[in-house]
């Protein structure tokens, strides 16, 4: 967690002089959602943290798990408690890249984006396509990829075990904002 | 013997019907309601961000999951899929604490503004730069 924090104050410090080049948003919005026979389960977080650097395409993302609001009281309790562990792993990150940022027509069009990505305190590489827009001088961010829970070493007890599906999408849409 | 064999098929018919009863009940458990939930800890932005930058990890194993209530100025006030969220931050900090309010308290923000002193009772789900805040609602 030092490092994304390094990465984080760096993306929003250095280069005071251009600083437009910094977006940040502290309202981002990443859902997920598991599908199975037995039940479809949704949670959402609306406090997410993004900031991008637009002169290299850096992007660091991170979010508190405790955030993610269940439809049901018990599957956020259970999720937090017992799958994700959030009193040991409050957050999960993302630090990466947008590729080819800078050639984007008019910073409109679909790209892919790659970095790492921690949750439960494990890391993994990952890579999905982003859509990246530009209006009204916001920078938004949205698309959506899929993880396996198996990746993340979180254990899914047997007895729920048709309950949660073994593979989650997660969506994101992240507003940022010019910071200065 | 026959109203024998009666009374046990009623019995288990009864058992299966409170299990499932119960069953259901505790799946459909509802949300903490933070109204009616007494506050553990009553502290102002200040303090809490400050214990925050200080120790990180003891302080976010003391609040988070708790029921705060907080007092501090509004720094501004935005809206969200369909919530409201209030910063409180004061004069000089560089973080805040963003509280996500009820849709409930949707009405009570139009008498709001920037600057204002006010009191917000809410979860506390810990800190990014800032102190996030869920299911929070205006104390009057």
């Amino acid at each position: 967690m030092k490092g994304f924090y390094i990465i984080v104050i760096s993306l929003l410090l250095i280069n005071q002089v251009t600083a437009q080049e910094k977006y940040l948003t502290k309202e981002g919005y990443i859902s997920f959602f598991s599908h199975s026979i037995v039940e479809d389960i949704k949670a959402d977080n609306n406090q997410v943290l993004s900031v991008v650097d637009t002169s290299s395409g850096e992007i660091a993302i991170q979010l508190l798990m405790r955030s993610f609001m269940f439809k049901k009281a018990l599957m956020q309790e259970h999720f937090n408690e017992n799958y994700v562990e959030s009193y040991k792993y409050p957050k999960a990150s993302f630090t990466g890249h947008i590729l080819n940022f800078e050639d984007l027509d008019e910073l409109n069009g679909i790209t892919e984006i790659t970095g790492t990505l921690t949750v439960h305190g494990r890391e993994k590489e990952i890579s999905t396509k982003v859509l990246v827009e530009m209006k009204n001088n916001e920078l938004i961010l949205s698309g959506n990829f899929k993880v396996d829970v198996a990746d993340f070493d979180i254990k899914i007890p047997a007895i729920v075990e048709n309950n949660i599906a073994k593979t989650i999408k997660v969506s994101f849409e992240l507003r940022h904002n010019p910071y200065n | 013997m026959k109203s024998n064999q009666f009374r046990w098929i009623l019995s288990f018919l009864l058992i299966v019907v409170i299990s499932l009863t119960i069953m259901v009940t505790y799946y459909n458990k509802p949300h903490i309601n933070v109204r009616e939930t007494k506050v553990d800890y009553t502290l102002s932005t200040i303090n809490l961000i400050e214990e925050y930058q200080q120790d990180e990890g003891a302080t976010d194993k003391k609040y988070s999951e708790h029921v705060l209530q907080l007092e501090g100025k509004i720094f501004e006030i935005s809206a969200q899929q369909g919530n409201s969220v209030i910063t409180l931050k004061d004069k000089g900090s560089e973080s805040s604490v963003i509280c996500q309010m009820m849709a409930e308290e949707n009405k009570k923000m139009l008498k709001l503004k920037k600057g204002d002193n006010i009191s917000i009772k809410g979860v506390c789900t810990g800190y990014l730069l800032d102190v996030i805040m869920v299911r929070c609602i205006l104390v009057e």
